[in-house]
């Protein structure tokens, strides 16, 4: 891939990238959220088309159309959503549409697919039965099954975007071993990941991108885990969003002790107190939604304490709401608004108990109280009858936040607010943020971006693999401790054991 | 290979349904407390009677399967009754009129897929028009009369037996036959299976998804239409309201034969052992004398419970609390 | 409220229509007639509007009148009283209504399929408790419920205004203060625009929705007083026809099937114009056997609108 570019609406998601990987060969690919990894990983599977660059298979320029047109000529990408059908056996998955045909027309060959399915499996190692239907397998083996799916569509070129997140380690080493079989077979491999330590023990060559940008090609000789690091995460920042961050933290407002849930959350520990904007950073996939989530109440807690203001929560979001608990999930359109309904009523539904007690809704109160909100956070709308569905991203997320403050919440709770908005209004948020821990309220706050982290958080938790792995600060007597997008980054990879 | 077929053994069992040993109870308790329940000739008649619902309840396991329903089934057929009936009176062929019932079935069915798969409409509500429809067209036709005189040809075919085994059964079997080797020697199990339980999988894979899911109701209403030859047969003449509410009863048969709506599993057999077990059931309780009204009531009540059944079995599957 | 505006002068359109065209339409006693059918109609199809708003469904709304009518006869004549038979009515509804929403909230059934299979059990429980007989002959006082006209009508000036217009009227007013006055109102419109959100914002959905269904059950026992008193008998069958208009009217009303839209007027509207449909055919010597086809087609048209209007709204987000 040469000079791929490629812009959205309002954000450009690639500029001038390339990427070559040989045959037989491992070539990872490595960057931050939001970096540009899975555009670029898109348009080479034919989801997306790039708006300037091409795309050469054995030096020969081709077109992708679709993703039809990349699988015909031998590209396969395995997401981390795996694309089986659960019922049907292993054969069948592996040949859905292509299924080899019978004498009688019309017919499937079955013996012949099995034989094949059985042929492909054992080439990977995989001896499950080929009868076995695919929902009976585990994750590892699924993937081993997907791998089988796309080298029986003559994949040359295989991606794969984050294949270890939910593989045990011996799975892990069972995977190089098959990747190394194919390398020698003159598959050529792009490998995406986060955990540096299998970058330096499957890799051939690494190239970083950052910002939509190429920063780096290199072989993993050449570096070390430092190297990525800062590679990845490029000059430091200097500016700051907050007015003046937090010295002498308020009362304990959210006490959490030993907390495992349902989700995959385990022995979460974090206190919030009043005044403070406390990040929660690390890469995706660590399971920081899942924390916020359990601490809602939205999944389900196994074990351990919540605590609110010192006192225990009652089970599921209702409860929360009720002690004060504010939450703005990350899919703000599918989760935090009604899309078909207006702003006002979008503002003013967590809202609904607080304002009207006795269950009687007064009109003239609920527009008062939307129309306050509406100017407080300067939500842009000709109306509050607009539907939410018109607004800007920048404004919806102010929609989402906007509910909380009537009903007076003092833990907020926000889930990557930032995400797809443009400048202007991200800073107007931060200024909401600012506002709300002035008032003496506390904010816990997820974020991938780390130089939003560092700018805007007094403390943060870092998390990785479901579980909090340290604590940075913004003072402190290690430099390794120190609110920095670095440690955060290192914390928050596998660096070691 | 050997383990290979003890590997097909252990999946062939594994996979029968719940409702089969509950079949193996019921049988056991109206035999015990029925009486003559367990004769030759009364199951027999158990097979008869459940022929219709079984060539209703073939495709309808592939419309559940993939996520739908099909409510107008009942009509059509009632429908498909009227117009084999009242062809045969004014004198055409036995075939000519098959044709014409089939042709009435294919039509709805094909509206069916349409109405679902191309305009979008919830299964549900889309098929209770085209039943409002079909049964409106059905009393219409007939003025909410029944329709006699179809001559004796169809009744003597119904009656008549093919190497000791009534008519009906044999159709009801042909159907099971030509439903099971569609299902297991063609394309069309691995793709009613995707549809139901991974659509994208089956479009990434080139398939013409929408083509076949619009087949699949077309199914159900050929079917439909093709067993008027055996509601018509039996009755011996044409009804407009004849087989109003047989869909609920094979609904009931899919999901009692371990059918789930959302996850693309589903066997034949399965249904086929949901048939009968729903034909068990009315026997029995009319050989108890339990009035029909109160079996109606009972096969729902089973339904309900079936369909617990089938979400305790998806929720244990599924650790909890977890998000796609 | 610019579609309700649209629907009204549909069924303006539609009256004037039929006014022009058939003579036997603009008279007094056939206007109330349309008047009195649609408030029935409408009694039913409220119920079923609230489940509908809340993305759910409720099947056996029809069934369950059938049932509670069939109860309520019973207990009335064994027992004389005519308080203690719609009281049985009334609260046999809501329970069939609290079972249907316990399979949605409880055991996490699909509705559409829940309640269809309610729908069968009670059709079946229904047939077998009247064994085939018919109550009939309820006291006047009672009859007047459903037949009568307040005030008396003086032939051939006034005909006098039916009964169930002003239960109609009566719980269109709660119904409307229901959903626009009371925080429990909009807490439903949130749940059917969308359900997650409404829970991840502290609205505790699994209460509001078994509420939600019990009304709807609720609905459907008064609504069988209601025909009990206009038919003056009960028998078996009472509740079948009727689940198919109930549906048709809430979605021609504009409440729709993906829930967060549509409102009680609407299902009236939604009503008035069925029932013109219907007093259309009638007046022109339609046969009868004509109207399951008619409400057939015409839920197929509503919902394929429904359909149209939300992928073009989905569209432009």
């Amino acid at each position: 891939m040469r000079g791929i570019s490629k812009a959205f609406p309002g954000v450009r998601a690639l500029d001038d990238v390339s990427l070559s990987v040989d045959a037989g060969t491992v070539q990872v690919l490595l960057g931050q959220n939001g970096a540009g990894k899975s555009t670029l990983i898109r348009i080479l599977c034919g989801a997306h088309h790039p708006d300037a660059g091409e795309i050469l298979i054995d030096g020969r320029g081709v077109r992708l159309h679709s993703p039809a047109d990349a699988r015909r000529l031998g590209i396969a990408v395995i997401f981390q959503e795996f694309s089986l059908v659960p019922y049907l056996n292993l054969a069948q998955n592996i040949y859905l549409g292509r299924e080899p045909r019978g004498r009688i027309p019309g017919t499937i060959d079955h013996r012949k697919m099995h034989e094949e399915a059985r042929r492909l499996l054992d080439g990977l190692g995989l001896d499950a039965d080929t009868r076995t239907p695919a929902h009976e397998l585990g994750v590892a083996q699924q993937q081993v099954v997907e791998i089988a799916k796309a080298l029986s569509q003559n994949a040359r070129i295989l991606v794969m975007d984050e294949p270890t997140a939910a593989l045990s380690d011996r799975e892990i080493a069972r995977l190089f071993d098959r990747i190394r079989a194919l390398k020698q077979s003159g598959v050529a491999i792009v490998y995406i990941s986060h955990r540096l330590q299998e970058i330096f023990e499957i890799g051939d060559r690494i190239t970083v991108l950052r910002d939509g940008r190429n920063v780096a090609s290199l072989a993993p000789s050449e570096t070390s885990v430092d190297g990525l690091v800062r590679l990845m995460v490029g000059r430091q920042v200097t500016t700051t969003w907050r007015e003046r961050f937090c010295d002498t933290p308020g009362d304990v407002v959210l006490e959490v002790r030993d907390l495992h849930a349902a989700n995959g959350v385990r022995a979460a520990a974090v206190d919030v107190n009043a005044g403070e904007v406390v990040g929660l950073a690390g890469l995706v996939g660590a399971g920081r939604t899942e924390l916020a989530r359990a601490i809602f109440g939205a999944d389900r807690v196994v074990s351990g304490t919540v605590r609110v203001a010192g006192r225990p929560l009652a089970r599921g979001p209702a409860g929360a709401v009720r002690a004060g608990v504010a939450l703005a999930p990350e899919n703000r359109k599918t989760e935090g608004l009604a899309l078909m309904r207006s702003v006002q009523d979008n503002v003013l539904v967590a809202g609904l108990q607080t304002l009207f007690p006795a269950g009687w809704y007064r009109a003239a109160i609920a527009a008062r109280a939307a129309a306050d909100v509406i100017s407080r956070l300067r939500i842009a709308t000709p109306s509050p009858a607009r539907l939410v569905r018109f607004l800007s991203g920048g404004n919806q997320q102010k929609v989402v936040v906007g509910k909380w403050l009537i009903a007076g919440s003092r833990l907020f709770i926000f889930d990557e607010p930032t995400r797809g908005i443009d400048v202007g209004a991200k800073a107007e948020l931060y200024g909401v943020i600012d506002g709300l821990v002035a008032g003496g309220a506390a904010v816990l706050m997820i974020s991938s971006e780390l130089p939003e982290v560092v700018a805007v958080c007094d403390r943060a938790y870092v998390m990785r693999d479901r579980a909090i792995v340290g604590e940075l600060k913004r003072r402190g007597s290690r430099s390794d401790n120190i609110l920095t997008e670095e440690n955060i980054l290192r914390m928050a990879m596998h660096h070691g054991q | 290979m050997a383990s290979e077929g003890r590997a097909q053994a252990r999946h062939y069992v594994r996979s029968v349904p719940g409702a089969g040993y509950l079949l193996v109870v019921l049988i056991l308790v109206f035999a015990l407390f029925g009486e003559g329940f367990a004769t030759l000739p009364n199951f027999l008649n158990i097979g008869v009677q459940g022929s219709v619902l079984l060539l209703l309840a073939l495709p309808m396991t592939l419309i559940i399967m993939s996520e739908g329903l099909d409510l107008s089934m009942g009509a059509v057929l009632s429908l498909a009754g009227v117009v084999l009936a009242s062809m045969l009176m004014n004198g055409r062929p036995l075939w000519v009129a098959l044709a014409a019932a089939a042709g009435v079935g294919l039509a709805f069915g094909v509206a069916n897929g349409v109405l679902v798969v191309t305009l979008g409409l919830p299964p549900f509500v889309a098929t209770l028009g085209t039943l409002g429809i079909a049964q409106g067209l059905a009393l219409v036709l007939t003025g909410g009369q029944s329709v006699v005189g179809i001559g004796d040809a169809l009744p003597a075919l119904y009656e008549s037996r093919i190497a000791g085994v009534p008519f009906s059964i044999v159709i009801a079997l042909l159907a099971f036959l030509a439903f099971w080797w569609m299902l297991s020697r063609t394309r069309v199990g691995s793709y009613v299976s995707a549809l139901g339980g991974n659509r994208e999988a089956l479009t990434l894979a080139g398939v013409h998804v929408d083509l076949f899911h619009i087949g699949i109701y077309a199914a159900g209403g050929l079917m439909s239409g093709c067993a008027a030859l055996l509601l018509t047969g039996r009755m011996s003449a044409g009804h407009p309201t004849a087989a109003i509410g047989l869909e609920f009863d094979a609904v009931a048969a899919v999901i009692v034969g371990g059918t789930s709506f959302e996850r693309g599993n589903g066997t034949l057999a399965g249904t086929l052992i949901g048939v009968l077990t729903i034909g068990v059931l009315r026997n029995g309780l009319n050989v108890l004398s339990v009035p029909s009204s109160l079996q109606v009531a009972s096969i729902g009540v089973l339904v309900i419970a079936a369909l617990v059944v089938d979400s305790t079995i998806a929720a244990l599957g599924r650790p909890a609390g977890s998000r796609p | 409220m610019k579609s309700l505006a649209y629907r009204l002068v549909a069924v303006a359109l539609m009256a004037t229509g039929l006014a022009l065209t058939t003579e036997a339409f603009f008279t007094g006693p056939n206007l109330f007639n349309v008047l009195r059918q649609a408030s029935l109609t409408f009694l039913i199809a409220s119920g079923l509007t609230l489940t509908i708003l809340t993305a759910g469904l409720d099947l056996s709304v029809g069934a369950n009148v059938g049932l509670s009518a069939c109860m309520a006869a019973t207990v009335m004549k064994s027992s004389g009283s005519i308080a203690l038979g719609v009281a049985t009515g009334l609260a046999f509804g809501a329970v069939v209504g609290l079972a249907n929403g316990l399979m949605v909230t409880a055991l996490k059934l699909p509705p559409f399929i829940a309640t269809y299979g309610m729908m069968w059990t009670l059709n079946g429980i229904t047939y077998w408790f009247m064994a085939g007989e018919t109550i009939h002959g309820f006291s006047p006082g009672f009859r007047a419920l459903g037949s009568g006209s307040w005030p008396a009508p003086i032939p051939p000036y006034w005909p006098g205004v039916p009964v169930p217009i002003y239960v109609m009227a009566a719980f269109l007013a709660a119904g409307g203060v229901l959903t626009r006055y009371t925080t429990f109102g909009h807490e439903v419109y949130a749940i059917g625009a969308n359900r997650e959100a409404a829970r991840l914002s502290g609205i505790p959905v699994r209460a509001r929705l078994n509420l939600v269904y019990t009304l709807s059950g609720a609905m459907a026992g008064l609504a069988a007083i209601v025909y009990l008193a206009r038919l003056n008998s009960a028998e078996a069958d009472i509740g079948e026809a009727l689940t198919l208009p109930a549906i048709a009217a809430v979605l021609i009303g504009g409440t729709s099937l993906f829930g967060g839209v549509g409102s009680l007027t609407g299902t009236l509207v939604g009503a008035l114009t069925l029932t013109l449909v219907v007093n259309g055919m009638n007046l022109r010597a339609v046969d009868a056997n004509w109207q399951p086809l008619v409400t057939g087609a015409i839920v197929l048209l509503a919902v394929w609108i429904d359909v149209m209007t939300r992928q073009r709204a989905e569209a432009r987000v």
